[in-house]
């Protein structure tokens, strides 16, 4: 019984569109970011879709027929399992790094980006696929014709009484390219995982095996009572075949015969290798962390699918006989048993199977048909807006191309193969990665040469011996080939290269494409050298482990001519549209520092640049993408140039390199060893010239009005630096450097033209140049270090800067120590100096005191009936206090009181004049009026030139008459205290100060002096003399104290008044000279 | 006891190289001169010998995988943990 054509179609259609829903589903969950895709067990279902149709069907076939041997394809992969914590998750970091879209995008980056490299993997990837894509057709198609109960393509339609065509193998093929499209070229971004496209894959994986565990039961344990009953009666139906399908490669010698290394081997390499397993380990992996898991659960899967093989290629000889049409087992047991649901049940396992393998497959090869094959052509042209379109519909067109090839393949050579013999054509090519795959990852030295070379031998032999047999087995190409080889030559046959015979077709064919294949790949690398754009990418690969450990990938390469933001996101739009490009870089830019103007710094460039190619990696594939911005930047006129590396050892990590170390270690010695600033300097440039190989080296520094003056000048051709120096040039950089306090350079001064005038500069011959600042850390700066090469462009890596910087920094910490040390230095000498010059002056002012002291007169002259005494105390060391007393004869004596404004020495000068000018006239004996009117005369002059005054009291005292006659020039007026009297008496006179006027008029007056009569004369000190509180001495005290004090000698009354102002001023300091002559009629 | 056992044999699948160890296994075990062993017509229980020795050997396998897994998984969640 069959389950009819409509009823078939129709669970078929349902089927699909179950599908369909499950695949938005999961698109719908990842748009709102709760992805079902992500976690590890859906990933060890997607990876299941090792598991084909071939496993589905051709397993059953090929147990009925060889034996256990099929195993060999399962527990291959098995034991890779093993290694997938290293080596899948190496590949897994790579690529996630470098944005990696397919199996050749990975083999090609790591051999340089090749172009070549990827064109060719993608070639080989199309051809070895092609089989295997018409396996799955053959197999859905074969199917299809059993459970619908055709035998053909024709149906015969009744009531038209015609026959319609209907090619089932062509509909299926149309039905999974579209459906490969719709999931696996939505976007042009490859890199990106397609959920939808994996959440099909994974539920149809699950479906498979239902389907599979289903029918293995239903066999086993339905139809038969488990293992042992079908192994002892088949048993006993035919002991000879049991023991020959229980057995590895006991009997036949056939062409179909694998040794179960072979298939091993090819298992074993296949389930990394082949693209579509490439894309769902690797591009479509989500996690790292799901690789452990997906170890043992993919194993498990394997082990599970193929539990039941072997009871039903056994049941199915049972049932049907013989071991005919043994592919199909899994569908016509079911069948043949009349039941309709399991077979419809088997039918859909293997539609499952097979859909889900065509549409990774074609999705992972027509990614790689676009960036490899395409791509390349397409970069030559001008990028251009319709670009984004364009490629996403030439990935569409490749997932159709791909498809239909199997299907071609299929009508040709589909029916004179069995199921698991298609298969094995396909495995044997992905084999033919292997070494370049496994060199790329873990040998240094596998280059490109090596890789394209044992790549091209091994497909040409796989091509020769496996591919061409195949198309002769079908009868496509003459059979004459096969019998005696091209040409004649026996020895060329494709089945028996060499002559190599008595092995089978796959063993052979593998035996010769390895050999080829790994000596070419191994003698090329040894022989031919990397180039340097290998070297850079197998830093990358091998470095992977490495950037883990957080090292620093140093930057050798710069551009040439800066290149902006913008103009790479135009780059970018032009490939994977405008909207993409935006979001990159607004991701990419983040925290990164960017200029005002947008810029990057330079330092930045290189990786903007990797960035940039990173990115449209993710679409286009690492090769076409190195390719576009290479011939984007040679547009602008740019290019990528060796860093002349300062450092010539292996950097290691983040530390310094040793060169490094011992340049810091030199400058810190040279900085330690003096404080001589200028021999620091010199050496220090000494030592920068000689080490980096620089040709001229400036250290300039601030003066105190913030000038820049060139302290040291070391290098080749020196001249004197004025105005007309080339090094001028350079000033807008000094300022700048100043200013901002970060060094500035130039690589390449022919560049830097536009800017600022480096004509000089180049005919020097400078090519490149750096401004560094000379701070400490936070601080100003204090001066501008330049350096200056004439052999490289591009000397100027960060690195390098940073350890000149450090250099600098050393610099100014010594720059500074020293000018403190000046500084204080400096200030101790200018107070020692001023100390020194206090002394000085405080010993002459001590000398002009002991001079004016000594002009006043020791002692008073002594006449009889009077009592006189005088004194004076200076407030400063020398003052402008005078008194004196001159003695005529033993009855007259003159007494003048003087008060010279100011203390200086310029008053104790005067007064000495004064003391001059009167000595000269007392003696005259004139009298008083006349003697200040002189004196006013002669001192007049002097007095207005030196801005000073004088007061003067001046008596003339007659013992005989008791008379005394007085003229006062503004002074105090003296008082006189009588015995009998409570009040006291001024003496007052009319007069000017002397040296306000020239000629001044003095009034004489004259008043007799009685017995016992005290007459005070003193100086405004006295008087004026200021408590803490403020109040002054007064006249009234003085009055007052000179009652009290009658009865004392004058000399003791010039005592008390001095005591009684020191006490009375308590702890204020005298203001003024005070000055007392105290004279006691007896 | 068992407890011990189960932390000794964790520990010692704990080693990066123990996956190479199993992976080399079972490529000899795979293999001719080892293979021949199990490479003859009889049956035990009714089941021939070379079907029980894969089908056998396999889920032992990769239950060894599992283990190793096991362990790798928790060494790798202490690496995280400090990040």
């Amino acid at each position: 019984m069959k389950a009819g054509l409509v009823t078939i179609t129709l669970i078929s259609l349902i089927y699909t569109l179950l599908i369909f829903a499950v695949a938005l589903f999961a698109h719908h969950r990842k748009e709102i970011g709760r992805s079902i895709i992500a976690n590890p067990y859906v990933y060890s279902l997607t990876i299941a879709v090792y598991c084909t149709t071939w496993t589905f069907y051709g397993s059953v076939g090929r147990a009925a027929t060889i034996g256990i041997d099929f195993l060999m394809i399962y527990l291959g992969p098995s034991l890779t399992a093993f290694s997938w914590f290293f080596l899948l998750r190496r590949i897994i970091q790579i690529s996630k790094e470098n944005n990696i879209t397919s199996i050749a995008d990975f083999i090609s980056l790591r051999y340089g980006k090749s172009l070549w490299l990827g064109a060719l993997v993608t070639l080989i990837a199309i051809l070895g696929i092609m089989p295997y894509i018409a396996l799955q057709i053959k197999a859905v198609s074969t199917t299809f014709y059993l459970i619908s109960g055709l035998r053909n393509e024709r149906i015969h339609i009744p009531q038209l009484d015609a026959e319609l065509v209907l090619p089932i193998g062509l509909l299926l093929t149309m039905i999974l390219s579209l459906f490969s499209v719709m999931f696996g070229a939505r976007k042009l971004v490859s890199s990106e995982r397609h959920e939808g496209l994996m959440a099909a894959v994974a539920f149809e994986s699950l479906v498979k095996l239902l389907s599979m565990l289903t029918v293995g039961i239903f066999v086993t344990y339905y139809l038969f009572n488990g293992f042992t009953d079908i192994f002892s009666r088949f048993h006993k139906f035919d002991p000879e075949l049991f023991s020959h399908l229980f057995t590895l490669g006991s009997t036949s010698n056939d062409l179909e015969y694998v040794p179960s290394f072979t298939m091993l081997f090819m298992s074993m390499s296949a389930i990394m290798l082949l693209p579509r397993q490439f894309h769902v380990m690797v591009i479509e992996n989500s996690d790292e962390r799901h690789i452990t898991k997906a170890m043992w659960l993919f194993p498990a899967y394997m082990f599970l699918i193929n539990l039941f093989v072997m009871p039903i290629a056994l049941g199915g000889i049972l049932t049907s006989g013989s071991s005919i049409g043994a592919d199909f087992f899994v569908l016509s047991i079911p069948l043949d048993t009349g039941h309709d649901v399991i077979a419809i049940i088997a039918f859909l396992g293997g539609l499952s199977a097979a859909a889900g393998m065509v549409m990774v497959e074609s999705v992972a090869i027509s990614t790689m048909l676009l960036n490899h094959i395409f791509m390349p052509v397409i970069v030559r042209f001008t990028p251009q807006a319709w670009f984004p379109d364009l490629l996403i519909n030439l990935k569409r067109l490749g997932i159709f191309m791909v498809i239909f090839l199997g299907y071609f393949y299929y009508r040709i050579v589909g029916e004179s193969f069995m199921l698991v013999n298609m298969g094995m054509i396909s495995f044997s090519a992905a084999s033919q990665f292997l070494p370049a795959m496994l060199g790329g990852l873990y040998w240094r030295r596998g280059n490109k040469a090596g890789a394209i070379t044992g790549i091209l031998l091994g497909s040409i032999i796989w091509f020769y011996t496996l591919l061409i047999p195949s198309f002769i087995r079908s009868g496509w190409i003459s059979a004459h080939l096969f019998k005696d080889g091209p040409f004649g030559i026996k020895l060329l046959k494709p089945t028996e290269l060499f002559g190599m015979s008595g092995m089978d077709l796959w063993s052979h064919s593998l035996f010769w494409s390895m050999l080829f294949n790994i000596s070419g790949y191994i003698i090329c690398a040894i022989v031919i050298k990397q180039n340097e754009r290998e070297r850079d990418q197998l830093r990358k690969f091998m470095g992977a482990y490495e950037s883990e450990r957080g090292s620093r990938h140093a930057e050798t390469k710069r551009l040439s001519k800066p290149v902006t933001i913008t103009k790479f996101v135009n780059l970018m739009a032009k490939f994977i549209g405008e909207a993409d490009a935006h979001q990159a870089i607004f991701n990419y830019i983040g925290d990164r520092e960017i200029d005002a103007s947008g810029n990057v710094s330079e330092f930045e460039l290189p990786n903007l640049k990797r960035f940039t190619e990173k990115t449209l990696a993710g679409s286009v594939g690492a090769a076409a993408a190195g390719a576009i911005v290479d011939s984007f930047l040679s547009d602008m006129g740019s290019r990528m140039e060796s860093v002349y590396d300062i450092f010539s050892t292996v950097r290691t990590s983040l530390d310094q390199s040793r060169e490094a170390l011992y340049v810091r270690l030199k400058a810190s010695e040279i900085i330690n060893r003096t404080l001589d600033l200028q021999i620091i300097m010199d050496d220090l440039l000494v030592l920068l010239l000689k080490e980096f190989k620089l040709d001229v080296a400036i250290i300039q520094i601030c003066n105190a009005d913030g000038t820049l003056v060139a302290r040291s000048y070391q290098g080749s051709n020196r001249k004197p630096i004025n105005q007309r120096h080339w090094f001028m040039e350079s000033r807008p950089y000094y300022e700048m450097t100043l200013q901002d306090c970060r060094a500035h350079f130039v690589n390449d001064t022919k560049l830097a033209g536009t800017t600022v005038d480096f004509g000089l500069t180049i005919a020097e011959g400078i090519v490149s140049c750096a401004y560094i600042p000379i701070l400490r850390e936070g601080e100003p700066a204090i001066g501008v270090m330049s350096v200056f090469s004439k052999s490289f462009t591009g000397l100027f890596t960060e690195e390098f800067i940073s350890l000149l910087a450090s250099l600098t920094g050393q610099l100014a910490q010594a720059i500074t120590i020293v000018r403190e040390m000046e500084a204080k230095e400096r200030e101790r000498s200018e107070k020692e100096e001023a100390q020194l010059q206090h002394a000085r002056v405080l010993r002459d002012m001590e000398i002009a005191q002991q001079i004016q002291i000594s002009l006043l007169p020791d002692t008073a002259p002594q006449l009889s009936g009077i009592d006189l005494s005088g004194r004076c105390i200076s407030a400063a060391h020398v003052g402008g206090d005078y008194y004196d007393f001159f003695q005529y004869d033993e009855n007259s004596v003159d007494m003048l009181i003087a008060d010279v404004s100011g203390h200086s020495v310029g008053a104790a000068l005067i007064m000495s004049e004064v003391r001059t000018l009167l000595r000269a006239q007392v003696t005259s004996g004139l009298n008083v009026s006349t003697i200040l009117h002189t004196l006013n005369n002669q001192l007049y002059e002097d007095l207005t030139r030196a801005e000073l005054f004088i007061t003067m009291f001046y008596a003339k005292y007659n013992s005989a008459t008791g008379r005394l006659s007085f003229a006062n020039a503004g002074h105090n007026h003296p008082i006189i205290r009588r015995t009998n009297e409570a009040a006291c008496i001024d003496l007052d006179a009319e007069g000017l100060i002397l040296g306000v006027k020239k000629s001044v008029v003095f009034e004489e007056r004259v008043v007799e002096l009685q017995k016992g009569d005290i007459v005070l004369f003193y100086t405004d000190g006295l008087n004026e003399a200021t408590n803490p509180e403020g109040d002054m001495f007064g006249t009234f005290r003085i009055c007052n104290m000179m009652g009290d004090v009658s009865h004392l000698p004058a000399i003791e009354i010039v005592d008390t008044f001095y005591n009684a102002v020191t006490e009375f001023i308590g702890s204020n300091t005298l203001q003024d000279d005070i000055s007392i002559v105290v004279l006691k009629i007896l | 006891m068992l407890k011990r056992l189960r932390y000794k044999l964790l520990h010692h699948l704990q080693l990066p190289e123990s996956w190479l160890i199993f992976f080399i296994m079972g490529i000899i075990m795979m293999n001719f001169p080892f293979m021949s062993i199990f490479n003859k017509p009889e049956t035990i229980f009714g089941f021939p010998l070379l079907f029980l020795y894969f089908f056998l050997g396999w889920p032992f396998s990769i239950f060894v995988i599992y283990l190793f897994t096991l362990t790798v998984g928790n060494t790798d969640d202490k690496h995280q943990e400090p990040r």
